[in-house]
């Protein structure tokens, strides 16, 4: 199942929510340069995961869910035009566990 | 020591720092002509700290150029809507709690000279201290101010007491988007939280994004006054909230939106 919610896509897969970034987003921001994950593994619904300086924007990327972060896009520090892809598989920012399920369906639907 | 006395001092000081500038000064006969000198060479100087005589007599021509206007207060102000007013004039003559600031990413005030834009005046009129301060702020943060957020300072020789800069989206030739539009409404929430979380009463909003960011400004005013509300209502806040505009268009929009 997946949903989208602060310009953001959240896939649902057994227990994992992974969060990767819109189209719509991606164009809004332009080419990114540089990504700064925060260090907090535990986040509270709007929450800062990451800080990205594109080409049209500097944008902290807040959480729509709260959850606990399992894993981290690593290539992107180094490559941050991953972000730019159009692939779940390369643009994902972010694993998601211990999310509430409830608050993930009430999100608007992708 | 008398304002042109105080001005002759600053523009030796600011020149002797940055000798390249001395080409500027073909024009300094008028107090006018200085001020324009002196508020150029503070735009385009460095963040770096200054001797407490430049201190001194900076504050002493700043606190009297800024008093020497008609200072505006909440009591001033009849409410348009419960706890929402509307002023037009220069937001560096208003006497509140915190005043707003249309900031970019760099966080570090305008640094074009004499560059007509709110950033410029309020750093102008607040002393070089603003700078400095944002600087720290900055620099321990590390990278860029993202869109959306807000950062306090104090106002220095400003009639209020504080300054919250946030910035606000560009808005491009692609035009305002809902990304674009949500970003509003959160450097809006970010700054009456801010406010809030300092337990402040009265904020002076500007017209954000509206000026050098583009953002249109009839979208920019509903937004601006549809988040006001709706944070007002969720978070039963007390704030005394200004819509402080500038120019005439945004008056109208601001007035006709507020009747509604």
């Amino acid at each position: 199942m997946k949903k989208r919610g602060n310009f953001l896509f959240i896939e649902k897969k057994d227990n994992i929510y992974t969060l990767s970034l819109t189209p719509e987003l991606q164009d809004d921001i332009g080419t990114v340069g540089f990504i700064e994950y925060s260090n907090e593994n535990t986040l509270k619904v709007d929450d800062p995961i990451l800080n990205l300086e594109a080409s049209k924007t500097v944008h902290e990327i807040d959480s729509p869910l709260a959850g606990k972060i399992v894993e981290r896009n690593e290539a992107a520090i180094s490559e941050p035009t991953l972000l730019n892809s159009a692939k779940t598989e390369e643009n994902w920012i972010v694993k998601l566990t211990d999310v509430d399920e409830e608050a993930f369906n009430q999100l608007e639907d992708a | 020591m008398n304002q042109e006395a105080r001005l002759d001092y600053l523009i030796d000081y600011l020149l002797d720092e940055n000798p390249d500038a001395k080409e500027w000064m073909d024009k300094l006969d008028t107090v006018e002509e200085k001020i324009t000198l002196f508020r150029g060479l503070c735009n385009i100087r460095e963040p770096k700290s200054v001797t407490k005589p430049f201190m001194k007599i900076q504050d002493a021509f700043l606190k009297e150029w800024n008093h020497g206007r008609n200072i505006i207060s909440l009591k001033d102000l009849e409410p348009a809507r419960p706890q929402l007013y509307l002023w037009q004039g220069d937001i560096t003559s208003i006497a509140v709690d915190a005043i707003v600031n249309a900031a970019n990413s760099k966080f570090l005030g305008c640094l074009r000279a004499n560059h007509n834009c709110i950033d410029n005046i309020i750093h102008t009129r607040a002393g070089v201290q603003l700078r400095l301060e944002c600087h720290d702020l900055i620099t321990a943060q590390g990278r860029k101010e993202p869109m959306g957020k807000a950062k306090m300072t104090k106002a220095y020789n400003l009639p209020s007491n504080y300054v919250i800069h946030t910035v606000g989206p560009f808005i491009d030739e692609r035009g305002v988007s809902p990304f674009k539009e949500q970003l509003l409404a959160s450097s809006y929430r970010s700054c009456l939280a801010l406010a809030d979380e300092h337990q402040l009463g009265t904020i002076a909003f500007c017209c954000i994004s509206t000026g050098e960011f583009n953002f249109p400004n009839q979208r920019a005013a509903e937004i601006a006054i549809q988040t006001v509300k709706e944070y007002i209502n969720k978070n039963q806040s007390n704030l005394q909230v200004i819509f402080n505009v500038f120019k005439e268009k945004d008056l109208l929009i601001y007035q006709s939106l507020l009747e509604n």
